[in-house]
């Protein structure tokens, strides 16, 4: 059975990322920065209303325009719009400019419907309906244990009704890919994707051609988060306007669009009821939930949270609006999930006169095998964040009218890899090493990572190592959805890496007279019972003509699944504006076997800072009158700027007993509790629930204004 | 974005002409509101005329009797003035606040001050006024097109929908948008005239005066008429006591929630005059006579600025859901009196 080195000389190490150079520099080019030879470009024509219907459509207009090339409708007459960003068309011409010249002359008679836009518009018992069965569909109850006689052994009960808002991905990079035919059957697509492979499949089915017909590239990518699975309505009309026109079409969203149609995380409400004893343990929990992914389903998120709940009901609705449809985000249902259930936590606590710390260690769940690593990591991060100058809420410190809070949440994700992916390794006669494989990097480092396993296998430096992704025609890879690519690739890259090594010894070992079995690599030179002997350069001339060319899959023991980890939050909230400052996040995570320590703690910041986003500033405002997304923008869409960013705290736990569980991925894990984090500390500063995320002045003030009233 | 004519005059009379030499004209400078509007077809100017380049528009001199800025001067040009810092920091802070350090080296003095506003009815092409409307249906500018039917006639978009960012003062009428312009309060409070000229010469008025209430659907909030050019901004240079204070939600690039400039003619220890201009609560930027009728006659201390600041929000008719901004205008007059005097109670 394969297994990771006892001592490695690169894993687990401090490895800056193979292509960060390039990308810091600028050098690099992103799939959006690709313009094959005579390419045009292309727009998308959207839904100007939250619901409507074409009564007739009229593309001569902008035919006729000089440089309008190619105009592709997505919806016919007849057709339902359901929110605005829905697909109308979209217009390829010689420049940009032109093609929104196009778009905007394409003549569209609407019959304008009534719309719903916020859930409690939906909601209305006469409201119109945007899904035939009913705007809100309730989901079976979860029950465990009896929850309503439970509550009757409770000391304390809190009742509060929490909320998140609808965000959405904001990706730098928009969605989008430049198609190119090459040939009648075969085509080239630079895609901004997190699914090279997803990518073919689809443009192969739309056009009836082999998935394999299809190469997809990206090289790099500028952020997905879960919504760059597919080709996309758009991906399939760029491929269509470039048959139409015969030249190479790019069509990437325009922010407004990206905001409104390429997804988002739904929102979640619940009415939290939660009754513990005296002694601080948690009896009974009851939760009716709903949450709205627009016109798509996927506003369930897990409740209870983490903690050990003997009785629970839980009830959950999905509310369907004339909003953009939901898409996978970064840990799907958890943050929304964490904020509600350690929101609960931290205020039945706080009722009890219980340290919210110690609350949470006396209900985690009993023989789990989190339960320790949780233990272990509430220490190191309490002790980071220092804990021991929390003081309780309503007694928090400050100058002036600034307060001081702490406050803490727990997570959990799988993060476990599939068992079905290749990589192949190639060592050329030249002395060149490429891995190959159809994944491709989202961000979290895969091509260095590939890299690294293999300079470790065969004794060379990562630079040494060519990692080829992001090409759909290789050997299938993984989607980088659900941190998973990381546990899927890492065990098919030893292992081929591993295998070539071994088949390069026996071909190198033939010709130089010596038992392959005492050929050993390291520093880049070929050793014979343990003495330097040529250079590995020099070994692989040995090949002759042929290289090693060796691809494998999965072994068992190599990757494991499910983590846990917690993060802690120091704010500063200026009681007179509702002004929030975060200065401190401390994360703790583990994640078994760390395989790069920096992009893996690259991977913590990015999801600590979104989580920030989440808690501090993100919502999508859509207007009750007109049905439109109001800030569906960069601005007052607000993100964090540089001066946002607080010191970030990184603790790996990454114990000998944590790097024997072998790989796991840790691309959701760091963003899921750190606004559940942020609303307790704030809380604790404030003295008060504030039960709307974010962390605005607008919700910070309020709640204190209904805290005196 | 559609096309347009451009034109990059290097003299004020040849930028006078390219103005005027077309209908819909538009001065350029940094860009950075202008650019956005015409991106998202909210403004569709046939011709730009670029008033950067033009030597005589920009800089910043100060003499005996007053300081005196070019229109084209960048706002990083005013932040890093040293006189600007140490005798007028409600000018020098409010400058360096807007927007990010790119937005500065770009943006300036002219841009900030008629800048179009912020709010998201009219970014979303429904105009000033909570919603044209034909008949009962709402009239979109973007694409000509109709947004939903059968409003109820006495709908305002704004005053019915999501507010949290509108105005709290002056809301009896239409228009509940707010001026967001960061240096709008300050030179108002210093008493700052602005130069516009045009192809029938020059006139001054005051900063105050280069907003109104749009009375029509029609009408600009912006009192600088077609073909005309704001040239120049002066004020006084005797020395008083001013600051500014803003309140935004974030720290890097965002707008201000509120802000609130004093100026202050100092008897002693007790203010003889005062000055005192809200941001980002108005249609237009806010002087608050309450808070300047508190303050009068009076030392500045924590009881005397709190007084200010209660009497600036008497009177405040917050919307459905901008009641917290009542609190924010509390403070900011309270924070800005008190940042004055250098008593800078909040900082830690």
């Amino acid at each position: 059975m394969a297994s990771w080195p006892e001592n490695p000389r690169l894993i687990s190490g401090e490895i800056p990322r193979v292509d960060g150079l390039g990308k810091a520099s600028g050098k690099t080019k992103y799939p959006s920065d690709i313009h094959p030879e005579g390419m045009l470009f292309a727009v998308m024509l959207y839904s100007p209303h939250a619901h409507a219907k074409i009564k007739s459509i009229d593309t001569s207009k902008a035919e006729k325009i000089n440089g309008v090339r190619g105009v592709h409708l997505l919806a016919k007459e007849g057709a339902t719009l359901r929110f605005q960003g829905d697909d109308i068309a979209a217009v390829a011409a010689d420049t940009e400019e032109l093609a929104l010249d196009g778009a905007r002359a394409i003549e569209i008679e609407y019959e304008i419907l009534p719309h719903v836009a916020t859930e409690r518009q939906a909601m209305a018992d006469d409201a119109p309906k945007v899904n035939p069965r009913g705007n809100v569909q309730k989901g079976r109850a979860q029950v465990n244990g009896e929850p309503d006689s439970a509550f009757d052994q409770a000391d304390a009960v809190v009742e509060a009704t929490y909320s998140v808002p609808v965000i959405t991905h904001v990706c730098l990079e928009t969605h989008g890919l430049t198609a190119r035919w090459d040939s009648e059957n075969t085509i080239t697509a630079w895609a901004s994707t997190q699914n090279v492979m997803g990518v073919s499949g689809e443009l192969g089915g739309a056009f009836n051609i082999p998935p394999t017909n299809v190469t997809t590239l990206t090289e790099v990518m500028g952020g997905g988060f879960g919504s760059k699975f597919s080709a996309d309505s758009w991906g399939i009309a760029a491929a269509e306007l470039a048959k139409k026109t015969g030249k190479p079409v790019r069509l990437f969203l325009d922010r407004a669009q990206e905001h409104m149609a390429a997804g988002n995380r739904p929102s979640a409400t619940g009415k939290v009821k939660i009754g513990v004893t005296k002694d601080g343990k948690i009896v009974a929990l009851t939760a009716d939930t709903y949450g709205t992914g627009g016109i798509a389903r996927g506003a369930g998120f897990p409740l209870p949270y983490v903690y050990e709940v003997p009785n629970s009901r839980r009830e959950h609705s999905d509310v369907f609006l004339n909003g953009g449809n939901a898409r996978a985000m970064r840990a799907p249902g958890h943050p929304e999930g964490c904020c509600l259930m350690e929101a609960a936590v931290d205020d039945v606590a706080e009722k009890l006169g219980i340290d919210p710390l110690e609350f949470r260690l006396k209900n985690l769940p009993e023989g789990d095998f989190k339960t320790p690593i949780y233990q272990a990591e509430i220490v190191l991060g309490a002790e980071k964040i220092g804990w021991s100058e929390r003081k309780p809420r309503g007694k928090a410190e400050g100058k002036g009218p600034l307060r001081i809070g702490y406050g803490m949440a727990l997570h959990t994700w799988g993060g476990g890899g599939a068992q079905d992916k290749q990589v192949n390794c190639i060592i050329s006669p030249d002395g060149s090493v490429e891995l190959r494989s159809a994944t491709q990097d989202i961000g979290t480092g895969a091509r260095t990572i590939l890299a690294i396993i293999a300079a470790e296998v065969l004794g060379l430096e990562v630079k040494d190592v060519y990692s080829n992704i992001g090409n759909s025609t290789f050997p299938p890879g993984q989607a980088s959805g659900g941190s998973t690519t990381t546990p899927s690739m890492a065990p098919p890259a030893l292992n081929a890496a591993t295998q070539a090594r071994d088949e390069l010894f026996k071909r190198v070992g033939k010709a130089i007279n010596e038992d392959p079995s005492k050929l050993s690599l390291a520093k880049g030179k070929l050793l014979v019972d343990g003495k330097e002997t040529m250079s590995f350069a020099d070994a692989c001339r040995k090949l002759g003509m042929m290289p090693v060319s060796v691809t494998a899959g999965f072994t068992e023991g190599l990757s494991s699944n499910g983590v846990g980890g917690c993060q802690f939050a120091k704010v500063e909230v200026d009681t007179e504006t509702g002004v929030v400052r975060v200065k401190k996040i401390v994360a703790v995570q583990d994640s078994g076997l760390i395989l790069d320590m920096l992009t893996w703690r690259s991977q913590i910041y990015g999801g600590v800072i979104g989580g920030l986003n989440y808690g501090l500033f993100e919502e999508q405002v859509m207007d009750p009158t007109t049905g439109l997304f109001l800030n569906a923008d960069m601005e007052l869409y607000k993100l964090a700027g540089a001066s946002d960013i607080p010191e970030i705290d990184v603790i790996a736990y990454h114990t000998e007993e944590m790097r024997k569980r072998g790989v796991i991925g840790v691309g959701e894990p760091p963003t899921i509790s750190t606004s559940a984090a942020i609303g307790n500390a704030v809380s604790n500063a404030i003295g008060v629930r504030v039960p709307r995320w974010p962390m605005s002045p607008m919700n910070v003030l309020n709640a204190m204004t209904n805290q005196e009233s | 974005m559609r096309a347009f004519e451009y034109a990059s005059p290097t003299s004020v009379d040849d930028a006078i002409k390219a103005l005027a030499s077309h209908e819909t004209s538009a001065a350029l400078a940094g860009g950075t509101d202008l650019l956005s509007r015409m991106k998202e077809d909210v403004l569709r100017p046939g011709r730009l005329v670029y008033v950067k380049a033009i030597k005589d528009l920009t800089g910043i001199s100060v003499d005996r009797t007053a300081v005196s800025i070019g229109a084209s001067t960048r706002l990083v040009d005013l932040v890093e003035h040293p006189a600007l810092k140490s005798d007028f920091p409600s000018l020098h802070q409010a400058a360096l606040e807007v927007g990010t350090p790119q937005v500065r080296n770009m943006a300036t003095l002219g841009g900030n001050l008629l800048q179009r506003p912020t709010d998201w009815y009219f970014r979303n092409g429904f105009g000033l006024l909570g919603g044209k409307k034909q008949g009962r249906n709402l009239v979109r500018d973007l694409e000509g097109e109709y947004a939903p039917i059968d409003v109820p006639e006495k709908a305002h978009l704004v005053r019915d929908g999501d507010n949290r960012y509108a105005a709290i003062f002056m809301t009896d009428g239409d228009a509940l948008y707010v001026n967001t312009s960061s240096l709008a309060p300050p030179l108002i409070a210093l008493g700052a005239q602005a130069t516009l000229l045009g192809p029938d010469g020059e006139r001054t008025v005051e900063v105050a005066d280069l907003y109104r209430i749009p009375k029509s659907a029609d009408e600009s909030e912006l009192t600088i008429k077609p073909g005309e050019l704001l040239t120049r901004v002066s004020f006084p240079s005797s020395k008083i006591l001013n600051a500014t204070y803003e309140i935004r939600q974030k720290q890097s690039h965002d707008w201000p929630l509120v802000l609130c400039s004093v100026a202050l003619d100092m008897d002693g220890d007790n203010v003889a005059k005062a000055s005192i201009v809200l941001g980002s609560v108005a249609p237009i930027p806010y002087r608050s006579a309450a808070a300047v009728q508190a303050i009068t006659g009076k030392p500045i201390n924590a009881e005397t600025a709190e007084a200010a600041a209660k009497a600036a929000t008497e009177g405040a008719q917050p919307l459905s859901m901008n009641g917290y901004k009542v609190a924010l205008t509390r403070t900011a007059v309270k924070r800005a009196l008190l940042a004055a005097a250098g008593q800078r109670y909040w900082e830690a």
